[in-house]
């Protein structure tokens, strides 16, 4: 029984923990003082990850599907028998679906696998539509695709936005840094349409009506202007378009979006006064689980970068990954943009420096993400999934249609039983690994016990699958695959596991300028003039949907950010935090619907009552929650109860997957 | 009193390692910080390192443990209990006061009441104690608050004292009374007494320099939080800031509470585990029919300071019981560790 130095793998804050490993088994958990980040903290399911990790409900040995049931067979088997079925496809016949829990090495090769042996551009993840936006609308801005400040100086900012999210329920320990640096003085503002933790925190709290927020963030910026509180001249010299923004600012008719979102125009002069005069400003977003919109993203951007924040020491625009690896696996170029080291798709080059470099021939078609490729009139045949997940299960009935489904796990869960062939695959406990936290922070976590029976790492049952279909990949540790990394992956090319075994974490990008790390974005380093983001001027001075009308008086706002870790297979696996997490669901076994005091007043509603939410399309019944949290003419549907998602919500809107912002027009009804 | 040299630390530790795995304070290679650990090798244990980050609470009240093992034939509808392997006796080494006394808490609450825990019996049963004297307390201390150090009194086999050269040996039972025989240690002298009690004043008086993190007035909290003088605004304060992650009854030396599930293994049977928990989270009094009587999160909080700080509460410790670790104020994200409380509570703070 001793404590082993690691990193918690749930969420993208990567904090540092000590595991308690006893008779090869996680026994316990502890952090790990000393952490840059963490700095000796965990939240509730950080505390508790040996619980998951002790788990027997393992997959332990390959599987191949025979009718209803699985035949157990030999890694050979299984390998020789997917090598053999999967050269009955063609590229664009199979989809890859990778996992953001997955570590560097793993991501890497699969994409490689994909790539490079298969011929298929449709390699994705399935919570990456945020992150990957929010990557193009920072490449485009300033050239660096991820958080552009740094969180070790964060405790000494002098203003924080926080935008949407749950971030004290999300990433809880970067929550915990805002609030450090909130009691040390810093000006904490939350902008979301619910009440949430972080908003009881600030010291502002601004509720734009839902799907408003980008012109809320718009009207600052032309407040900013008008006020003439931004530095024309060095604007100027730093940015491209100044120009060409600058007009479209004037263009916009303020009393309009001040009257569209509902803010006062007073809250918000003086808010674009604090910021401006703010020496160190951070803004903070969430992507992945549910993510603001790009318009929301670019608009935010221009404002920062209008006020000088972007490229400066103690700045930072941060948006911030929900699942442990989500950030490295788009490093690894698990997208279909993106090649690794976010070199575009659509650009040649990227893939002659590719073909250079694996070397092979690749191929260019435009890839798809897993969703597209299984939504499409003439879908996919086959699809690879590493770890996933439940989200994709939403596509059971298209999923059970394919003629392949290859799955890699470490664990049961529901698409496992979809399979044709089961990989089991080590947890990351139990081989080394590195992982990319939000701040770009690059950590190894090594090996700390031994697989059950015979398991094997990812990266050798893809080695081993690439041998199998003619692609000889020497590859005899994870290590060997970062050293290729290094050469492949701009941002790590400084780095290796060597480096990385005495050091807590270093932040990319790591080169031969930066050995140790690079701790923030700096103008006079930037690889490019700065811009600002001006594409969808047609929609971003505009609210996302239609005002609710007379008919459906109601805006729905759908919530999934802090109730994500309800519906993940992970969390089922821990007895406290899914004691803790189902909490709710014990009082409201079939969902409920949060109403404000004032409207529950007016309406006559009492708590857990039924009611029905109508919209144009399907209806729903559900108990009455009051909460003070909620603005009146608005209710709130948390995303939990496995029911009531087909039932309800994805039947009408793809987009409510995707982000935060997404709200829906609906009435509601006593039930008698 | 007896004498130990320098370096005859290798001869204790390397005799305990015969028949106890040793535990003790040891520093990580890479953050530099100190933990309380299992020393597989006894050369790295550090006696002079800081207050370790994590108490030894889990050597004897595991965060994971199986307390029962079973198999339930489904066919025969028959219950077999299987034997769980019997535990190996352990040697805790530089345990600081503050922590012994943490132990001792936790005896009372295991043993001393109706109910005698056999598991936790068990684990106590076969421990051996090396206290070590604070010659100078660390940044966050402040057990002289809480009357739980600088240096041990009780629950010792053995109480270290560092004098530069060497350690003064205090014996606290027959079994370090054997130890000292075996290792054939000279008494110390007449005036060893009295050097030990200079070095524990010195170091209680080192305090106001020293130990700046945390200032805890722990009497005057007993007593609004014992006649229930804190207005409710404070904690909701208090409560407004807490992220609810159990850190602060995990890292506690003293807190208890726990959580038992019947965890099925791949192979056919069923343990029974006992695991930490913490009345900060909502489903720990969670009763059945939706009643949770302490559903807001500040009352939550209310009920751990209670349990820490208030009269009724330390009569069943006989002493109060937080022992002036000051490390739930280091490891809670909302930064309302029990000195902060104890701040907010005497001053009546309710917002900034
Ligand atoms: S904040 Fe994220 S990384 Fe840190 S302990 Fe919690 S889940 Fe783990
Ligand atoms: S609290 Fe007291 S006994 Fe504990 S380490 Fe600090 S000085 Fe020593
Ligand atoms: S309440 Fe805090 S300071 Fe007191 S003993 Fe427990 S952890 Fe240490
Ligand atoms: S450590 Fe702090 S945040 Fe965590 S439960 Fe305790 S008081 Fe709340």
């Amino acid at each position: 029984m001793s404590y082993h130095r690691g990193i918690c793998n749930f969420c993208g804050t990567g904090c540092g923990h000590l595991l308690l490993v006893e008779n090869n088994r996680a026994r316990g958990v502890y952090p790990l003082p000393g952490h840059p980040l963490s700095r000796g903290r965990l939240c509730v399911r950080g505390w508790h990850i040996h619980e998951l990790l002790q788990t027997d409900e393992r997959i332990i040995r390959p599987m191949v599907r025979e009718g209803e049931t699985f035949r157990t067979v030999s890694y050979q088997e299984a390998i020789d028998y997917t090598a053999r079925e999967l050269k009955k496809f063609s590229g664009r016949e199979v989809a890859f679906l990778g996992s953001p829990r997955a570590s560097n090495e793993e991501n890497y090769l699969f994409g490689k696998f994909a790539r490079a042996v298969m011929k298929s551009n449709n390699i994705s993840l399935s919570s990456d539509a945020g992150l990957e936006e929010s990557a193009r609308v920072l490449l485009e801005g300033c050239g660096w695709p991820a958080m552009t400040g740094s969180l070790s100086g964060l405790r000494q900012a002098d203003f924080i936005l926080v935008l949407g999210g749950d971030l004290t329920r999300q990433n809880p320990i970067i929550a915990s840094e805002i609030h450090f640096a909130r009691r040390a003085g810093a000006f904490l503002v939350t902008i979301s349409p619910r009440k949430t933790q972080m908003a009881r925190l600030s010291r502002i709290h601004l509720r734009p009506r839902p799907g408003t927020l980008s012109m809320l963030l718009l009207a600052m910026a032309r407040v900013l202007a008008d006020e003439d509180l931004i530095d024309r001249e060095s604007l100027a010299g730093l940015v491209e378009n100044w120009q060409a923004y600058s007009e479209y600012l004037d263009s916009v008719d303020r009393d309009e979006i001040f009257r569209l979102t509902g803010v006062e125009e007073k809250e918000v002069i003086s808010l674009a006064r604090k910021l401006t005069a703010a020496k160190s400003a951070f803004a903070f977003y969430p992507v992945g689980i549910q993510s603001l919109d790009r318009q929301s993203m670019a608009a935010l951007f221009n404002l920062f970068l209008l006020a000088g924040k972007v490229g400066r020491p103690g700045c930072g625009l941060c948006p911030l990954t929900g699942i442990s690896n989500l950030l490295g696996s788009l490093d690894m170029g698990l997208s279909p943009s993106f090649l690794p080291g976010y070199f575009p798709a659509d650009r040649e080059g990227s893939w002659k420096r590719l073909e250079e470099l694996w070397p092979v021939r690749l191929e260019r078609w435009p890839g798809k993400n897993a969703a597209a490729c299984l939504l499409e009139d003439n879908p996919v045949k086959a699809l690879l999934v590493v770890d996933h997940d439940e989200e994709i299960i939403r596509n059971l009935n298209r999923i059970k249609k394919l003629e392949l489904v290859v799955y890699f796990g470490a664990y049961q869960n529901a698409f496992s039983r979809l399979a044709k062939v089961i990989f089991p695959r080590t947890t990351y406990i139990e081989g080394d690994g590195t992982y990319t936290n939000s701040e770009r922070r690059v950590q190894l976590s090594q090996k700390k016990v031994d697989p059950p029976g015979e398991v094997r790492p990812l990266w050798e049952i893809l080695s081993r699958l690439a041998g199998s279909l003619g692609h000889d990949w020497n590859y005899r540790s994870a290590e060997d695959i970062m050293s290729e990394i290094s050469r492949v992956v701009p941002q790590y090319a400084g780095l290796s596991h060597l480096k990385l075994k005495d050091r807590l974490g270093i932040k990319w990008p790591a080169d031969e300028r930066h050995p140790e790390g690079t701790d923030c974005l700096l103008a006079e380093e930037a690889s490019q003039k700065f811009r600002f983001v001006l594409d969808d001027r047609e929609s971003s001075d505009r609210p996302r949907q239609s005002s609710p009308g007379q008919e459906f008086p109601f805006q729905l706002v759908i919530g999934r950010s802090n109730y994500f870790w309800h519906q993940n297979s992970i969390m089922k696996r821990t007895f406290i935090p899914r004691r803790e997490y189902n909490a709710l669901l014990l009082l409201y076994p079939k969902g409920f619907v949060e109403v404000s005091e004032e409207d529950a007043r007016a309406l006559g509603l009492r708590e857990k009552q039924t009611v029905k939410i109508i919209s144009e399309k399907a209806e729903v019944r559900l108990a009455v929650r009051i909460s003070p949290d909620i603005l009146p003419g608005m209710l709130y549907i948390p995303y939990f109860v496995d029911d009531m998602i087909p039932e309800f919500l994805h039947r009408q809107v793809a987009e409510l997957e995707k982000y935060e912002e997404f709200f829906l027009p609906v009435r509601l009804e006593k039930v008698a | 009193m007896y004498w130990l040299e320098k370096d005859q630390v290798v001869k204790l530790t390397g005799k305990l390692a015969r028949d106890y795995a040793l535990f003790g304070p040891r520093r990580d290679e890479v953050s530099g910080q100190v933990i309380f650990d299992r020393l597989d090798e006894p050369g790295r244990l550090d006696l002079q390192a800081a207050i370790p980050y994590n108490p030894p609470k889990f050597v004897l009240f595991p965060h994971y443990e199986e307390i029962l093992k079973y198999r339930y034939q489904k066919q025969t509808r028959k219950v077999t209990i299987e034997k769980i392997d019997k535990l190996q006796p352990k040697a805790l080494v530089g345990l600081r006061s503050c922590d012994l006394t943490g132990i001792l808490c936790l005896d009372r609450f295991f043993l001393g009441q109706e109910f005698v825990d056999e598991f936790y019996l068990e684990h106590r049963k076969k421990l051996f104690l090396i206290s070590s004297t604070c010659v100078r307390p660390f940044p966050q201390c402040f057990c002289v608050c809480t009357d739980s150090g600088p240096a041990a009194r009780e629950g010792f086999d053995l109480d270290l004292t560092f004098t530069g050269e060497g350690y003064l040996v205090l014996v606290g039972s027959k079994k370090g009374q054997k130890l000292v025989e075996e290792l054939q240690l000279k008494t110390a002298g007449p005036e060893a007494a009295a050097l030990r009690k200079k070095m524990v004043d010195e170091s209680v008086s080192s305090f106001d320099s020293f130990a700046l993190e945390n200032k805890a007035w722990i009497s005057r909290a007993t007593n609004r939080l014992t006649t229930g003088f804190v207005k409710p605004e404070v904690w909701e304060y208090i409560g407004h800031q807490c992220f609810e992650c159990g850190a602060c009854s995990f890292v506690c030396p003293t807190c208890s509470c726990f959580n038992v599930e019947d965890v099925n293994d791949n192979d056919g049977h069923t343990d029974r585990v006992r695991t930490w928990d913490s009345c900060s989270f909502e489903g720990y009094t969670r009763m059945a029919g939706d009643h949770n009587p302490r559903k807001p999160v500040e009352d939550r909080r209310n009920k751990r300071f209670f349990c820490k700080l208030s009269y009724s509460q330390s009569k069943k410790y006989l002493r109060p019981g937080c022992v002036g670790c000051g490390r739930c104020a280091r490891v809670c994200p909302g930064d309302i560790g029990l000195p902060n409380v104890v701040t907010y509570i005497r001053r009546e703070v309710t917002g900034e």
